[in-house]
């Protein structure tokens, strides 16, 4: 019901099977890796943020309280919670999402039994086509 | 915390709860989950002391139920139960009348937040509206406890997203809260806990990401293996 002037998070969808908080975890560390949430960036506070992805407070509050354990983000006395700066945090969670979506697309191509160099080479033109569109459609 | 302990009720020779126990603990939004007569409604009237258990206790914070039930929990009955000729802004004064924890600053911002117009008669508000000021009724007495009786039943999806947003925001944080439904859809991931019932009888009682955590199973999944076992 309250809305700040912060933007950057947008609403997730939720599925109903894993833990909401770890969802929203996750949620952050796209963000992250993305370069929508910036290094000392400050975050929403638990309220805000319970609002604006529509999850119980008691949810932000649990995902508040395992970013800080995975050191994400930083909460000084009372001021707002902060993205870490720590650089080796912030390289960790790229490496773990491009991991994460690796295995996936591994998992799903390796019926397909293609030998590795034409399979690295169908992802490399496909990749490098959509990096190019990517800098083609910037303003 | 609000305890049913064994808890048992009959009308007659139906027995509606039978040897019913469950929690609910402030700070959480606890919800009973059953179709319809499985006891839920008569559960909350019982833990407000407006129906006799034949058996068992209700308990609030550890001490069964007696006047001050009325200071410390907020029962939201799944109709509106003001006079059709009252207006919103009557209806509030009625409130206030009425009880000494009525919050009236809360109950203004409430008036805002659901775009309500203090003009309207009661018996000219649309269901979702309705249901929207018997909330703002509920939400604004300062208690630590509010149970709701299906407040999303039978509203419009706006309105329903309106009334879930309460929910995650700070009307409700600290607060206990237990809310009935006959389906759980879009506020699966609102809710800490999850109470099913069935036929008066309790048959799971669980924390809903502790659930997803241990056995990755939504409340639905659980509903299937209980309801259709």
């Amino acid at each position: 019901m309250n809305d700040s002037g912060e933007s950057s998070t947008s609403v997730p969808a939720f599925n109903n099977r894993d833990p909401v908080y770890l969802q929203v975890v996750r949620h952050f560390k796209v963000d992250i890796a993305t370069g929508k949430l910036k290094a000392g960036q400050t975050i929403p506070s638990r309220r805000e943020l319970a609002a604006r992805m529509n999850i119980n407070p008691n949810t932000a509050q649990k995902a508040y309280k395992e970013m800080e354990d995975q050191g994400l983000i930083v909460t000084e006395g009372n001021a707002p919670s902060k993205v870490t700066s720590d650089e080796r945090v912030l390289g960790a969670v790229k490496d773990e999402l491009v991991a994460e979506s690796v295995a996936a697309f591994v998992a799903s191509v390796r019926g397909i039994g293609l030998p590795s160099e034409d399979l690295l080479r169908i992802v490399k033109r496909a990749y490098e086509a959509v990096m190019s569109g990517d800098k083609e459609g910037q303003p | 915390m609000i305890e049913a302990v064994r808890a048992t009720k009959k009308f007659g020779r139906k027995t509606v709860l039978r040897n019913l126990s469950m929690t609910a603990e402030k700070g959480q939004i606890t919800c009973l989950i059953g179709i319809n007569g499985a006891g839920k409604s008569t559960l909350l009237k019982a833990i407000m002391g407006l129906t006799p258990l034949s058996g068992g206790q209700i308990r609030i914070d550890g001490a069964p139920i007696g006047k001050a039930v009325y200071e410390k929990v907020a029962f939201v009955p799944d109709t509106l139960p003001m006079p059709p000729s009252m207006t919103v802004a009557d209806s509030l004064q009625f409130m206030g009348d009425y009880y000494s924890n009525w919050n009236a600053k809360r109950a203004s911002d409430l008036l805002v937040f659901f775009r309500l117009n203090v003009s309207d008669r009661i018996s000219s508000l649309s269901k979702g509206n309705a249901a929207k000021l018997n909330l703002l009724h509920g939400l604004s007495l300062d208690t630590d406890y509010v149970l709701m009786d299906e407040p999303f039943s039978g509203i419009d999806l706006f309105s329903r997203e309106q009334i879930a947003s309460v929910f995650t925001s700070d009307l409700i944080e600290g607060r206990g809260v237990i809310l009935t439904t006959h389906e759980i859809g879009e506020i699966e991931h609102l809710i800490d806990k999850a109470v099913l019932l069935d036929q008066g009888e309790v048959r799971r009682e669980f924390m809903c990401e502790e659930m997803r955590m241990a056995e990755g199973k939504s409340v639905i999944d659980v509903m299937r293996e209980v309801y259709r076992a």
